[in-house]
C-alpha cells in the first residue's frame, strides 16, 4: 500500500508542476515526475501482486516509461530553443 | 519485502518526493536540475528495494539525462499564456488528484502473490522487453528517434533563422 501512497505523491507533484508553473520548459518537467510515479506503481505491482507469469512486466514497462520521459524533456526543450538564438 | 528492504523503501520515498517537491517549487532551473537528479537517486533506490535493479541502473541512467538537460542553461524560456486563474485552478486539480489518488492507495490492497523474478532479473527482464514486448520497445524506440530528430531539425531551423 506505501507504494501507491509514493506513486500517487510523485504523480501529483508531477501535475502540480505542470499546472503551476508559468515557464513552459519548466512545467514539462512535471512529466517525468507523473511517468516516475506510474513506473513505482507498475513495478510495485510486479513485485507484489502479479500473479503467475514472469513478474516482469510492470518493470519493462517502468523502464519503457522512463526512456519516454527523457525523450519527451528532449523534444519540449529542443523545439524550445536555445537562449543565444533569439 | 525484509527491514533491510523496507529501510530503503521509505528513505528512497522520502528523498524521490523531496526531489519531485523540489521540481515542481524551486525557481531556478539548475536547481531544478539537482531536484530532477535527487527523484533519479530515489527512485532507484525505490527499484531496488522493490527487487528491480536493473529496471534501477535503467532509470537512473534516463532520469539523470533528463536532470541534465533540465539544468542545462542554453534553453531560452517560454512564457505560458495561461492565466493566473486558471493555474490556480489547475494546482487544485492537482491536490484532488493527490487526494483521490491517496483514498485508492488507502482503499486498495495487494492480491499476494510469489515473487520469483530476483534481486537483478536483467535476463528474465530482457525476455521480456525484447521478446513479449519487443512491439511497445519498438514504439518507445522511434520515439525517441523521433524527439532527437525533432529536437535537432527545431534547433537547426532557429539557428539558421538567426
Amino acid at each position: 500500500m506505501s507504494v501507491f501512497f509514493v506513486a500517487g505523491g510523485l504523480v501529483a507533484a508531477g501535475a502540480f508542476a505542470a499546472v503551476w508553473r508559468r515557464d513552459l520548459t519548466a512545467a514539462i518537467a512535471g512529466i517525468p515526475l507523473m511517468f516516475a510515479g506510474a513506473g513505482v506503481a507498475l513495478v510495485g505491482v510486479g513485485r507484489f501482486a502479479a500473479a503467475g507469469g514472469p513478474h516482469l512486466f510492470g518493470q519493462a514497462f517502468a523502464v519503457l516509461l522512463a526512456v519516454a520521459a527523457v525523450a519527451l524533456i528532449a523534444l519540449g526543450l529542443g523545439v524550445a530553443g536555445r537562449e543565444s538564438s533569439r | 519485502m525484509d527491514s533491510l528492504h523496507a529501510i530503503g523503501f521509505y528513505v528512497s520515498s522520502g528523498v524521490s518526493l523531496a526531489g519531485a517537491l523540489g521540481v515542481a517549487l524551486l525557481p531556478r532551473r539548475d536547481q531544478r536540475g539537482v531536484g530532477m537528479g535527487i527523484v533519479a537517486l530515489g527512485l532507484a533506490g525505490l527499484y531496488v528495494s522493490l527487487s528491480a535493479a536493473f529496471a534501477a541502473l535503467l532509470a537512473l541512467a534516463c532520469y539523470l539525462g533528463a536532470a541534465w538537460l533540465l539544468a542545462t542553461p542554453q534553453y531560452r524560456s517560454l512564457e505560458s499564456v495561461t492565466g493566473t486563474a486558471w493555474r490556480q485552478v489547475g494546482a487544485a486539480g492537482a491536490a484532488g488528484l493527490l487526494a483521490l489518488l491517496a483514498y485508492a492507495a488507502f482503499r486498495g490492497d495487494f492480491v499476494h502473490a510469489v515473487y520469483f523474478g530476483g534481486e537483478l532479473g536483467a535476463t528474465a527482464l530482457s525476455r521480456v522487453v525484447f521478446a513479449h514486448d519487443a512491439l511497445a520497445t519498438e514504439a518507445i524506440a522511434a520515439l525517441m528517434l523521433v524527439a532527437v530528430a525533432g529536437a535537432t531539425a527545431a534547433w537547426r531551423v532557429r539557428e539558421r533563422s538567426r
